[in-house]
């Protein structure tokens, strides 16, 4: 075994010192700026504004989607380079699927596995470019964690499909470009037979968006009022959406693994370490220390458990369990943090600190626990598809899809 | 990065999984467990043969010159049993203390005939039976004439029953800690196993034992050292046999949800008794990936001594709560001691004070990452 991050070969090695020189240069300017959660309470738009630069440059340079084949916006490169991008780029508190607000991340693989010809050639590009915002838009208000019971309907009429209804908690504080929209396109169809994936250009009328005040920050309803969607705009077949879901959140339900370090120990231990009581060092508290290894045992764990997700993808073998309980897992450690930081920070960990990225924020953390419970399904719906997976009960297990 | 066992890893495997379904079937190592069988000689004896005992220890001792990640996969195999026997104690920690403190003429003498199996050198560490660590060792180890006399009673010594020799950890006149080489059969020299909700304990005292001084293991003041470096490459192969048999525990548990039939369906169809499984894969998996992490670093010499201490706590820690979660599925008869959960239930609770507690570990694992300020006066 080997869990080195950084075996890079003269090839690779080389790439990386690129990457290095190139980050060097177009960071430069974003020194002053804490970065935001990607659901976050700060809205700081000059923040917003350089983040959605830099994407647009990583675009331009094929960097973002490094993988893909050059005809759709990316370089064609090797699961390595986009190892190396995601590492340096994490050295600035960045990650390649969340340098500026969108899903690309999510959606681009869907339709890259799912797409026509057409479809890929027209979609892909902007995407993979970094110009668009694109939302998901799947939660509905009578659905919630049943997703498949999706009552937004998209009735085919000729060369469009007619969309009515309503998506709640998703998108962000500033307009998307497109909504990636799962519909049901066969009301009288069977369950999980009637569903399908809609790419809807947001500025189509008939689309209203509202805010939604949230806990951990603005989110959004989408309502649809007889919006008229090309038809060639419905990616992986009517009736076929399911089947896309199954796979495409397979990467958004922990399955595309992750490679970064939580920044968030590190800042504790420097507060535990310069903040005194009683005439000690909160690090000489030996309950304080007691609480530190818990914490430091939970984040390891879920480092790990990320790691070989990632590597199940980049070997394309997937974990038949891996993705949902890592996804389980990442929620309930993040709910004991945030109770452990409060243990250790007390009142200090209920006031917001702007000068310090908002992962690392200890009040984020405090409500990042409670906050983020539900995002992509709850903690339940991740336990039920785990049993699934290890065929509780059942005669047989299902299989982790493939994802891109 | 590859996080996948290696060809020769498999076959290793394979080989320690067949050797065990021929040697030590599951039904028989349950049955062992219910009658307190610690120790089988003669299976010990012909596990040398495959090169189980003594698996890192170099060739020129007789050893399998093996990776700390090779020998944990073997280990990981006697753990889904739980083969009971001094296959940890004698065939790792052991020789590992041979080979952190040994002198050569030592490591000569001892690390062939671990081995070959024709010696069993049992660590005999803590006196204190509530925790582990340097103040734990109380046994005094007086300045003689000719060495030292070795005086005190370790309560709980884990596969002290199966002891040709022990490595008996004592304190000198000046505070320190060594440790001494002691034949059992030497005058003063005592043993007694303990029974109880535990497997392979057995109280030995020592008696103003008389011990030359060629018998220390290491400095007069570098006993507690020699051991720290030691376990630091013992401990993680320790956790690999936990990891094991959280692994037999989870399939056995995932199984039994399928066959088990009440109220009509099969158990593993009601969420509650998911969830007990959901909580047994996430307390294995930590521990396999905590442990596997733990065991590169060995081999690839960088600084592992947190990352013993935290796999030590997280597999522990691990073995313990998959016991009491798969109780939770198998209710009542997983307590019958015929059923193989319980042989795993009884070395779970011995395993977790074994060497040290998880929050012992835990402890220590924070205090190797930043370490405390000496305090003044």
């Amino acid at each position: 075994m080997d869990f080195n991050l950084q075996p890079d070969s003269p090839e690779i090695s080389e790439f990386r010192q690129e990457v290095r020189a190139w980050l060097a240069e177009n960071m430069k300017g974003s020194e002053h700026l804490r970065w935001s959660g990607n659901w976050s309470t700060r809205e700081n738009d000059e923040e917003y504004k350089f983040r959605r630069a830099l994407a647009g440059k990583l675009g331009k340079k094929r960097w973002l989607f490094p993988t893909y084949p050059e005809k759709y916006g990316g370089a064609g490169l090797s699961l390595d380079h986009q190892f190396v991008l995601e590492t340096e780029i994490d050295r600035y508190g960045l990650s390649l699927g969340s340098v500026f607000y969108t899903l690309s991340r999510l959606v681009a693989p869907a339709v890259m596995k799912f797409g026509t010809e057409e479809q890929k050639a027209e979609l892909l590009p902007p995407m993979t470019r970094g110009e668009l915002a694109v939302w998901q838009l799947l939660t509905e208000p009578q659905g919630g964690s049943d997703v498949a019971n999706c009552q937004t309907k998209a009735i085919r009429d000729g060369d469009v499909y007619i969309v009515n209804g309503q998506k709640v908690l998703v998108g962000h504080h500033l307009p998307p470009d497109f909504l990636w929209t799962f519909v049901c396109t066969n009301p009288a169809g069977k369950r999980h037979e009637n569903l399908g994936w809609l790419y809807i250009p947001a500025t189509l009328p008939g689309i209203t968006i509202q805010h939604m005040h949230l806990m951990m920050g603005i989110k959004n309803a989408v309502f649809f009022d007889n919006v008229r969607v090309p038809a060639k705009y419905l990616v992986g077949g009517e009736n076929n959406g399911w089947k896309v879901a199954n796979s495409y959140l397979e990467l958004e339900h922990g399955g595309g693994g992750s490679v970064a370090e939580h920044p968030l120990f590190a800042r504790l231990i420097a507060h535990c370490q310069r903040t005194n009581f009683d005439g000690e060092s909160l690090m000489e508290d030996q309950d304080v220390r007691d609480v530190l290894a818990e914490m430091l045992i939970d984040l390891d764990v879920q480092r790990l458990m990320g790691l070989r997700n990632f590597w199940h993808r980049y070997v394309k073998q997937p974990h038949s369990y891996g993705g949902p309980q890592f996804l389980f897992l990442q929620r309930m450690v993040r709910l004991r943090n945030a109770e452990r930081v409060q243990k250790i920070c007390g009142y200090d960990a209920l006031a917001p600190d702007d000068s310090v990225h908002e992962v690392a924020d200890f009040e984020y953390t405090v409500r990042s626990g409670p906050g983020w419970l539900h995002g992509g399904g709850t903690l339940d719906t991740d336990r039920l598809i785990i049993a699934r997976r290890l065929g509780l009960g059942r005669p047989s297990q299902e299989d982790a899809p493939t994802t891109v | 990065m590859d996080l996948k066992l290696n060809d020769d890893q498999n076959m290793m495997k394979k080989v320690a999984a067949d050797f065990l379904k021929a040697e030590a079937p599951s039904h028989v190592i349950t049955e062992w467990y219910q009658k307190k069988i610690a120790h089988l000689p003669e299976l010990y004896k012909k596990t040398a043969g495959v090169g189980w005992l003594g698996m890192m220890v170099p060739d020129e001792f007789g050893g399998g010159g093996s990776s700390a990640t090779d020998c944990a996969v073997v280990f990981e195999e006697l753990g889904r049993g739980p083969l009971p026997g001094p296959y940890f104690s004698c065939g790792v920690l052991a020789a590992q203390l041979f080979l952190e403190g040994g002198s050569a003429a030592q490591q000569k003498s001892w690390l062939p005939k671990i081995c070959d199996g024709t010696a069993i050198v049992i660590p005999a560490l803590s006196d204190d039976p509530i925790q582990f660590g340097p103040k734990s060792v109380q046994t005094r180890a007086i300045k003689s004439a000719s060495g030292f006399t070795l005086s005190g009673t370790k309560r709980y010594v884990q596969d002290g029953a199966a002891a040709s020799q022990f490595i008996c950890a004592a304190r000198s006149d000046s505070g320190d800690v060594v440790l001494a080489l002691v034949d059992r059969n030497a005058p003063g020299v005592s043993v007694q196993p303990v029974f109880g909700f535990m497997i392979g304990a057995a109280e030995v005292s020592f008696d103003n034992v008389a011990v030359g001084a060629d018998a220390l293991i290491g400095a007069v003041d570098s006993g507690w050292p020699v051991l720290e470096a030691a376990l630091t490459k013992a401990l993680p192969i320790l956790c690999a046999y936990q990891v094991g048999a959280c692994q037999e525990i989870f399939e056995m548990t995932n199984e039994y949800t399928r066959t088990r039939v009440v109220f009509g369906q099969p158990i593993g169809r009601f969420q509650r008794v998911q969830d007990h499984c959901v909580d047994i894969s996430i307390h294995l998996d930590g521990a396999r990936w905590i442990t596997y992490e733990t065991l590169w670093k060995i081999d690839s010499a960088v600084a592992a001594t947190a990352g013993a201490h935290q796999s030590k706590a997280v597999a522990s820690e691990a073995y313990y709560q998959s016991c009491h979660f798969a109780h939770m599925v198998f209710a009542g008869a997983g307590t019958d001691y015929k059923h193989p959960l319980m042989a795993h239930s009884v070395l779970a609770h011995a395993l977790y004070q074994y060497l040290g507690t998880p929050l012992f570990h835990k402890r220590a694992m924070i205090d190797a990452l930043y370490p405390r300020k000496a305090k003044v006066g």
